[in-house]
């Protein structure tokens, strides 16, 4: 005989209700929890990487550096040799200029060039010829001439020009000397 | 009757309250301040992508700069690294001069990471054309030559003897070479 028009359940401790707000309340600390440890990994993170990328500026600079050093002494190396072949290409028309001076009445013997000076030695048939050929254009170069003559055996002058270039004088001097 | 709160109702009540006091608290003591460092993190992070970009970006420009530099200037920075040779001199400039001798090859000068070394040369030539073309040839010469005063020009029968000093620059270290 039975006393009740229903089956009988067990009784549980926790009901089905509770089981399921258990559950969400798992699901709402797992997620704080999830993002916390998110949150402590992307920091850890970040703080590897600054630690990266310190070094790697680091690096990055002081490669530039050594790259700018090698830039520096090729610049100073290419100005250097532009220099020097300008120079050697003003000698070069320096010392043309001074031998097409020379007419060809005077004859020269030596010649001795310095950065301030220049001696020159040679033969003339005559002083005058010296004077306005080869002496006039010399003075209007340099800053200080000087010059003496010996005679030779054949009634011509033997003569020695010496001509200085002053740093700072604008005058033109000089001498004649027997 | 004053409705009875059972058992399962309370239980869900403590436990719903405690829930609540502890992500309360674990969000506002743990959580946020987490996040704030996170953010700050994160933005420094930023910044310092954008440094090292730069610093990227600068190390490649410079690279190029300098490989175009070195592309551009190969020969002199290569007339630079050869050190001076007295005979090949001699042999290359035979044309220029009737004789020509080296009488001393002395380091002159160490200025920064460059050397000079001092070379004296006499030689007999027959016009100063000769002279005029070996300045010009010595602009194009593997090495780096400078010719220097004093510079002495003599007659000597139907020849001219110069004698004159180069410098050659160079990186080379010092080497003692006798005149060959």
């Amino acid at each position: 005989m039975k006393y009740s028009f229903i089956t009988p359940r067990p009784k549980r401790f926790i009901s089905d209700e509770m089981r399921l707000s258990f559950f969400f309340f798992a699901v709402s600390i797992a997620m704080v929890v999830g993002t916390y440890f998110f949150l402590l990994y992307k920091t850890v993170h970040f703080k590897d990487e600054h630690t990266s990328f310190s070094q790697t500026i680091k690096d990055l600079e002081a490669s530039t550096d050594v790259l700018e050093k090698k830039i520096a002494v090729i610049d100073a190396e290419v100005k250097m040799h532009e220099q020097i072949a300008t120079d050697n290409t003003v000698l070069k028309e320096s010392i043309r200029n001074l031998f097409d001076l020379v007419p060809d009445q005077i004859t020269l013997t030596r010649a001795e060039l310095d950065e301030k000076s220049l001696i020159l030695y040679g033969i003339t048939p005559t002083k005058d010829t010296y004077s306005f050929m080869l002496q006039a254009p010399l003075k209007s170069i340099f800053s200080r001439t000087y010059t003496s003559f010996y005679p030779v055996e054949n009634g011509w002058y033997s003569f020695v020009s010496s001509n200085y270039l002053d740093d700072d004088a604008n005058t033109t001097e000089g001498g004649n000397e027997e | 009757m004053m409705g009875r709160i059972n058992n399962q109702t309370l239980y869900l009540i403590l436990f719903s309250t405690l829930l609540l006091t502890i992500i309360f608290l674990f969000s506002f003591f743990v959580l946020i301040p987490k996040g704030k460092e996170y953010r700050l993190l994160r933005l420094e992070s930023m910044k310092e992508e954008k440094v090292v970009n730069q610093a990227r970006n600068d190390y490649k420009a410079t690279n190029e700069k300098l490989e175009k530099l070195q592309k551009d200037n190969a020969k002199t920075i290569k007339a630079y690294k050869i050190p001076f040779n007295p005979r090949k001199f001699t042999k290359a400039y035979a044309d220029e001069f009737q004789n020509l001798f080296l009488t001393e090859l002395s380091m002159a000068d160490e200025n920064g990471s460059f050397k000079v070394y001092e070379v004296n040369v006499t030689t007999k030539i027959t016009s100063p054309e000769s002279f005029y073309n070996f300045l010009e040839k010595i602009n194009k010469s593997q090495w780096i030559i400078g010719v220097n005063f004093p510079i002495h020009f003599e007659r000597d029968g139907e020849l001219i003897k110069s004698s004159f000093t180069m410098k050659v620059h160079n990186h080379e270290e010092k080497k003692e070479k006798k005149e060959d």
